[in-house]
């Protein structure tokens, strides 16, 4: 019996180490599961960061009306209209809307229809009876209108009306033509003018 | 005997009730069907769908955010009114399998400019008002409206309203007529 119970020991002892085991595994299995998702975490807001870097808005405009079209957003509803990554957002404080640069059919501002009906046309125009010939404008009051046309995933036509701060509809303009979006009215640039005028001069 | 022919006399009672109430259940069914396929032979002749076209300027110097804003307001009202159990938009691949679609087209005829600071001090004079032609027609190309609609802005606000007037005019208009 002496001689047998340390063998019968040393059995118990090897099972209660095969039985160690399975704990073992468990708690390497814990830490690799808790591990894991902290080893990528630097890498992971590193990587958020550059997206946001990336989708930083290039031009911010506060104080801007949504006059007409913004789906989920009330008419005449207040916000913030940003050029943000390929898209144009506006944001009041509960919902966002947003148009890609890409799908913009055609964008114009309250100048382009200035510009549009100029010298000889302006006075045949102006000619037409009841009215017919002046130029029509949704507000009286001295106003930037921007105007933006586009087509949603559907095919579907909008249109979207905003109303901003005289002189910083053209901006937002110019980045989004720069950006794919199209233009019925081209925005004139001051630059090529000047350019022209040079060359008749000589 | 007697309590025969009360057996029969039951029995007899009992099997024309029966009838009676036969005749009459099948009666109300028949009722109540021709009523359905009324319903559905009247429902089969409303269109079901309309689709808005962009407006048209024609001859009329109007600015896009002023065709625009008659198209939106269009769509707002139209859907508003709850005639049609879509109101597509142009151009929506969806409504192309419309079988019973309707499209709205308009076209600018006149516009006459008023001013909103005389109609503020005044409240008579200084309307502005515009004139388009509002054309619907069926799948077939045949036509169902094809009128002249005037939208104003007499008191307060900006020309605006003059589209948003226009719009509710045509939602009625479209309501009644279809």
């Amino acid at each position: 019996m002496g001689i047998h119970n340390p063998i019968v020991n040393v059995a118990v002892a090897t099972n209660s180490f095969r039985a160690a085991r399975p704990r073992m595994w468990a708690r390497g299995l814990f830490l690799l599961a808790v591990g894991a998702p902290l080893m990528f975490f630097p890498a992971r807001a590193r990587a958020q960061a550059a997206g946001t870097a990336q989708a930083a808005p290039s031009l911010v405009q506060t104080d801007v009306k949504l006059v007409i079209g913004g789906e989920k957003i009330k008419n005449g509803s207040h916000g913030t209209l940003s050029v943000i990554g390929n898209s144009l957002q506006f944001a009041t404080s509960n919902a966002k809307v947003e148009v890609e640069a890409s799908s913009i059919l055609d964008i114009s501002t309250n100048e382009d229809s200035r510009q549009d009906i100029t010298g000889a046309a302006k006075l045949a125009t102006m000619a037409i009876p009841y009215g017919g010939g002046r130029v029509l404008s949704l507000f009286s009051h001295k106003v930037d209108v921007l105007t933006v046309e586009f087509k949603n995933a559907n095919g579907g036509y909008h249109g979207v009306i905003f109303v901003l701060p005289q002189g910083q509809a053209a901006p937002i303009k110019k980045q989004l033509v720069a950006m794919g979006a199209k233009a019925s009215v081209p925005l004139a640039d001051p630059a090529a003018d000047d350019k022209n005028k040079d060359n008749k001069k000589k | 005997m007697k309590r025969q022919t009360r057996s029969a006399v039951s029995v007899i009672f009992s099997i024309g009730l029966a009838c009676v109430l036969l005749l009459l259940v099948g009666s109300l069914w028949g009722q109540t069907g021709s009523a359905d396929s009324n319903s559905k032979t009247a429902r089969k002749s409303l269109p079901s769908s309309i689709q808005i076209e962009p407006t048209d300027p024609g001859d009329v110097p109007m600015p896009p955010e002023f065709r625009l804003a008659i198209y939106e307001n269009l769509i707002t009202q139209i859907e508003k009114s709850g005639r049609f159990q879509h109101v597509y938009r142009s151009g929506d691949k969806d409504a192309a399998s419309v079988p019973d679609l309707i499209t709205l087209r308009t076209t600018a005829q006149s516009f006459k400019k008023g001013s909103q600071k005389e109609r503020e001090v005044t409240t008579v004079a200084g309307s502005s008002s515009i004139i388009l032609k509002v054309h619907i027609t069926d799948h077939a190309g045949q036509t169902l409206v094809d009128r002249n609609v005037e939208g104003k802005v007499r008191f307060f606000g900006e020309n605006l309203r003059a589209t948003y007037d226009f719009s509710k005019k045509v939602a009625t208009i479209v309501r009644d007529a279809i």
